[in-house]
């Protein structure tokens, strides 16, 4: 032991700053790991970036793009699928925003949504609201997923526009959309059971019952 | 062609190459003096400081003083890539200046209860923007139906949200409307958290 300490007295004077480089860039790698984005190329990275500041002059919400690429980095995407997706992103809010103006940043990312399941820019700006104390959260919520499930474009804006335009309120939209879910998992195409349910679907509002489920 | 030398300078030529004899004590006296000189500067504090920095140091450290210094470095590491976001804003807030919504607050936070149905699942972990899509941040409870759920927190409005079942197969969630293809190819959940009623 004595021989030891005598060895490292004897060890040349850079040693201990030696020792604390390599203990400090060990300490900073599992921090390193820590962060997702690392797992981006830089390049990847800096559009990230610059997409983001570009939502935010813009005053776009930019966590809905931040939550797009975590999104993408946890599904294991590919660096040019995640900065495709998250700039296909920024336009779509932009063209939300500019079609239905000051909303919500809730609306506006489920507004974008919207775009992105392949509506038209003008069929939202049906959507601008004229009056104030609305809020088109589920409107555009189920109109998404009826994109996504496959019903014909035309038929899912109809639909939607029909019950905006009559006043229908979160409790109707989502019991539309649980009534098509429920038809197409019994074997319905999702366009006939859209066509199905709107034609039964309530004009007004109801009074109480038909609030969407708490949880599920 | 040149143009004849003027006789004085050829004497100018000629002194300036005649070596210079100088005594030693003379040389002495001048080196006394610049030595004299440069110990007398810097006078001021900042120049003694500025001097002090820019001179080559030696200084002596043993390896235990080292070690702890080496510590403390590595907690300075660790500190550091802990809280820095790597240049990417992280939280997912808009900065003040453009939110358009008010702060929520935690009291206000809406619980929400998530189920998933998987008999057959050894592990499922519910993944969203509300902990930034990290797998290994909510797993999910397994029930004696055979159901898994977890319930969580989460402030009013728009939540994306998918499951994670076996550490590999990604879900969605077949009681809530989808989200459009992001491209990544799996579909992911919406939930639509109201807000308070006041």
């Amino acid at each position: 032991m004595t021989r030891f300490f005598a060895s490292l007295r004897r060890a040349p004077r850079g040693f201990a700053s030696l020792a604390a480089g390599a203990l400090l860039l060990l300490g900073a790698l599992p921090a390193a790991g820590q962060d997702p984005f690392s797992r981006l190329d830089p390049t990847s990275r800096n559009i990230i970036d610059v997409v983001m500041d570009s939502a935010l002059v813009a005053g776009l919400p930019n966590r809905s793009i931040l939550s797009r690429a975590l999104e993408g980095i946890a599904k294991k995407a590919d660096n040019r699928r995640i900065v495709d997706a998250v700039r296909r992103r920024l336009v779509s809010l932009r063209t939300a925003r500019a079609m239905l103006g000051p909303i919500g940043d809730d609306e506006l990312e489920a507004a974008a949504s919207v775009l992105e399941a392949g509506a038209r820019p003008e069929q939202l700006e049906r959507f601008r609201r004229r009056t104030t104390g609305r809020n088109d959260l589920e409107a555009f919520t189920v109109w998404a997923d009826f994109l996504a499930r496959g019903i014909p474009k035309d038929e899912a804006f109809s639909a939607i526009n029909k019950l905006w335009q009559d006043g229908a309120d979160d409790a109707i939209f989502h019991s539309l959309w649980n009534n098509v879910q429920s038809d197409i998992l019994q074997g319905l195409s999702p366009g006939m059971a859209l066509q199905n349910r709107i034609r039964e679907a309530p004009t007004r509002p109801p009074t109480s019952a038909g609030k969407p489920p708490e949880g599920s | 062609m040149t143009e004849p030398e003027h006789p004085y300078v050829e004497w100018i030529v000629r002194e300036a190459r005649r070596p210079v004899v100088v005594d030693r004590a003379g040389r002495d006296r001048v080196m006394a003096a610049v030595r004299a000189e440069a110990a007398r500067r810097p006078q001021h504090l900042a120049g003694r400081i500025w001097s002090r920095l820019t001179q080559t140091q030696s200084f002596h450290l043993s390896p235990l003083v080292g070690g702890v210094l080496a510590a403390g470095l590595v907690g300075v590491g660790i500190l550091a890539g802990t809280t820095t976001n790597w240049g990417v804003r992280k939280g997912g807030q808009p900065s003040a200046d453009v939110a358009s919504q008010p702060p929520v607050s935690h009291t206000t936070d809406t619980v929400v209860k998530f189920v998933y149905a998987g008999p057959n699942a050894s592990s499922v972990s519910l993944v969203g923007d509300f902990n930034d899509w990290d797998t290994a941040k909510t797993p999910m409870e397994r029930s004696a139906n055979g159901e898994w759920t977890v319930t969580l927190p989460l402030k009013a409005g728009r939540h994306l949200y998918a499951f994670v079942v076996d550490g590999t197969t990604w879900a969605s969630d077949p009681r809530a409307p989808i989200a459009p293809g992001d491209g990544f190819g799996h579909a992911s959940s919406v939930r639509n958290v109201p807000g308070p009623v006041l």
